[in-house]
């Protein structure tokens, strides 16, 4: 898979080209500003570019579909549907039958571990429980691509540590290919495969770094000299543009 | 300074005022410093109340009144709803009747019922027509915002996981917008019960309005405070049984009370 | 960039903005013309615009409109008054004092679906035909949403700008005046904005119904007489003034919360 993209009126990107194969786990982190969520949006055929194509599997992206699914950083779940409800939209939209659908939602919530809530509305949960929810529809309807626009930036950090530890789970048992948008270095480097590093004002790739160490479960990464390392040389690498960004005068 | 004093009573609570006032009422008639002739004391107009009741001879004055605004007010809601909606996700719809709900909106709507009486006579056609038109605004415009302000998130969410553009209205935009259409169609119940009641001021044989009204005229006070009292009632059960089949039906909203 | 599903939306001058919001208005009318002097409608119930339109410039013109519109006003502006008076002080005691909130709410809450037009007879009886009477009605109305705004809006003040208020040292008195009217300024408004087009319609249809004088009555009158010319633009007088009254409204708005979050 291929994606190359270009720049928009207001210059929110430029001069994009990042290709990103099956089963990689891309993380894009970067300041505010810098497009990050922007390159997702294109992706996802939210929006069209000024300029450049965006390629998937070789054909042009027209806009959104299920074969590249989206998960957002909150809101997204819709208020008048139950947990299974939510899950099951998507399976409905295929015209699954219903013997179906039923075995597809309970397999996802089992997969999110959120056994017993499937009757409750959104507004019952916690902001944890609903991304949990978001996830799980979203993977129900088995994108090629998940996309994720901050998807734990709501949440404590605790919960988020929990997420980040599950999404790693449910990746390495059905890898996908997965796009993850995040302000969080740390998050980053411990989710991502690859890391993409954007800079602001235009939007752009700045630089691109492998990890090409294995995070294991339940490992405490604090104490992987490896990713300590990986982390500050990312770190530092966006300090540099949110300086730069100071010292130009533009607030951020 | 923050302790909470509802508990102990409950829903006794919000009856005691009103069975103070009109504990008052009687009082003060019964005392004498409440002239029959400005207001006849309760137990007169109770005993009125019961033998209406009793007799039967409300009720196909009740059925009139209440048949005349939940017509006209379930036109308003289905018309409105559909409306509000298709203007604010279609450019040549809301082109189209904008200029009319522009034009009728500063316009009082039971000044409209005259012009409805001879445009469609003096029946019960004419009053629900007004009904209908004077409900219809606030229906819509809850719709129209509602539709319009949807949040963009949860509309890709549902395109990203194969919506079509046209389903996307039902299965999307309209529970969406529930919460706030849900808010229009109570203000239009209340905008209801007042054009109806001023159309059957101005011209009617039968209804709430018209038995007000002539007893009224005869100086039957008793009656006519008997019948505003069993209209109010009504008034207070329609929106209690609104917001309570709201909480029932749409239990998934996070309600304000 | 585009949003793939918004139509994209140039940027219209000034004058253009404009036009497009009057234009498809202007279109209506005409259509009303057309359609009136073709008679696919009975003019006799829905005359064509422009002889509305002359009839009102007459009516204005000869003075005739200016005492039925004298009287509509000033009872509206009256009752108004007096609910504004009564109602906002009344409510804020009800958001501020416990006693006052646990009698009068549940008070308020049943008598609001009433529509206190229903008291036309019993406020005649009381108050004679005349002006009186309508103003008393146009007063009882207003009440409503004035206490309930006010009320709501002196509840909803956040107690941390009292207990700020008061760790300075403030007096109860001092915490209501600087602190919680301010505050609940903006809510104590938009029950303003509702009264106003409240009293209005209510003065109008007090005078549909009791008789006496204003804009109601004539129009009453006109329709009995056969004239719907005079009713038309009587009627259309009735929306100007409605619509003016909330304008102006709406503008002394942003001189009396120019500094409040959210819109002036």
């Amino acid at each position: 898979m291929r994606y190359g993209a270009g720049a928009n009126a207001v210059t929110a990107l430029e001069r994009i080209d990042l290709s990103v194969d099956r089963n990689e786990f891309v993380t894009i982190v970067g300041p505010s500003g810098c497009g990050k969520s922007t390159l997702l949006y294109l992706v996802g055929g939210f929006l069209a570019p000024s300029a450049g194509e965006l390629l998937f599997e070789g054909a042009p992206i027209r806009g959104p579909g299920p074969e590249r699914g989206i998960v957002f950083q909150r809101y997204s779940l819709f208020p008048w549907l139950t947990v299974a409800g939510n899950i099951a939209f998507g399976l409905e939209e295929r015209g699954m039958r219903a013997a179906e659908r039923e075995r597809v939602v309970a397999e996802h919530i089992r997969l999110v571990h959120l056994e017993g809530f499937a009757d409750r509305y959104p507004r019952e949960l916690s902001g944890g429980m609903q991304q949990r929810v978001a996830i799980a529809q979203t993977l129900a309807c088995q994108p090629a691509v998940l996309l994720m626009d901050e998807p734990f930036g709501a949440l404590d950090a605790q919960t988020r540590r929990i997420l980040q530890d599950e999404l790693r789970r449910i990746w390495r048992r059905d890898t996908k290919t997965v796009l993850f948008v995040t302000h969080d270095v740390e998050e980053a480097v411990a989710l991502g495969t690859r890391i993409v590093v954007m800079a602001a004002r235009p939007g752009r790739i700045k630089e691109i770094a492998t990890r090409d160490f294995e995070v294991r479960e339940g490992e405490e990464l604090e104490a992987n000299p490896a990713f300590v390392a990986l982390k500050l040389r990312i770190w530092r690498s966006v300090k540099e543009e949110v300086d730069a960004a100071r010292s130009a005068g533009i607030p951020l | 300074m923050t302790t909470p004093r509802r508990t102990w009573l409950g829903p006794l609570a919000s009856v005691a005022p009103l069975l103070i006032v009109l504990a008052a009422w009687q009082l003060a008639s019964a005392a004498g410093a409440l002239p029959k002739a400005v207001l006849p004391a309760l137990t007169d107009v109770a005993k009125a109340l019961a033998a209406l009741i009793g007799s039967g001879e409300i009720f196909p004055h009740t059925l009139a009144s209440l048949a005349r605004a939940g017509i006209g007010l379930a036109v308003a809601v289905v018309v409105g709803i559909a409306l509000g909606i298709a203007m604010a996700r279609m450019r040549v719809v809301r082109l189209a009747f904008e200029p009319f709900l522009l034009l009728i909106y500063p316009v009082p709507k039971p000044a409209l019922i005259p012009l409805f009486m001879i445009w469609l006579g003096i029946g019960d056609f004419s009053k629900i027509a007004v009904i209908a038109l004077g409900c219809l605004l606030p229906v819509v415009t809850a719709a129209f915002n509602g539709a319009r302000s949807v949040d963009e998130v949860l509309l890709w969410s549902a395109r990203a996981r194969g919506v079509s553009e046209r389903r996307l209205l039902w299965r999307v935009v309209l529970p969406a917008t529930l919460p706030q259409i849900a808010t229009g169609v109570r203000t239009a119940l209340a905008i209801s019960i007042i054009i109806l009641v001023s159309s059957e001021f101005l011209s009617s044989q039968e209804g709430l309005g018209y038995l007000i009204s002539s007893y009224g005229g005869v100086g039957a006070d008793d009656s006519m405070l008997a019948v505003v009292i069993y209209l109010a009632a009504i008034g207070y059960a329609l929106d209690r049984l609104y917001l309570a089949a709201l909480r029932r039906f749409m239990s998934w909203h996070a309600f304000a009370h | 960039m585009r949003s793939r599903t918004e139509p994209s939306q140039g940027e219209p001058s000034r004058a253009a903005g404009a036009l497009a919001r009057y234009l498809p208005i202007g279109v209506l009318l005409l259509a009303w013309e057309l359609v009136t002097r073709l008679g696919w409608v009975n003019p006799f119930v829905f005359p064509p615009v422009s002889e509305i339109l002359l009839r009102w410039i007459a009516l204005i013109g000869d003075g005739s409109m200016f005492t039925p519109l004298k009287d509509t006003l000033w009872r509206a502006l009256t009752g108004l008054a007096g609910a504004i008076a009564v109602g906002v002080p009344l409510g804020i005691l009800m958001g501020r004092q416990r006693w006052a909130e646990w009698f009068f709410e549940p008070l308020f809450s049943f008598a609001f679906p009433l529509p206190k037009i229903a008291l036309i007879p019993l406020f005649v009886q009381w108050f004679g035909l005349f002006d009186l009477s309508k103003v008393m009605l146009i007063f009882t109305d207003c009440l409503f949403p004035l206490v309930v705004f006010s009320y709501h809006g002196a509840k909803g003040v956040s107690p941390i700008y009292v207990w700020s208020a008061q760790a300075r040292g403030a007096s109860r008195w001092r915490v209501l005046r600087r602190v919680v009217l301010p505050m609940a300024l903006a809510s104590v408004y938009d029950g303003v904005l509702v009264a106003v087009v409240v009293a209005l319609l209510v003065a109008v249809v007090t005078e549909m119904v009791s008789g006496g004088s204003g804009l109601g009555q004539t129009m009453i009158r006109a329709y009995r007489y056969g004239d719907v010319r005079t009713a038309f633009a009587t009627l259309l007088t009735i929306s100007l003034i409605g619509a003016a009254l909330y304008r102006v409204a709406q503008a002394l708005r942003g001189r009396f919360l120019s500094w409040h979050v959210g819109e002036a």
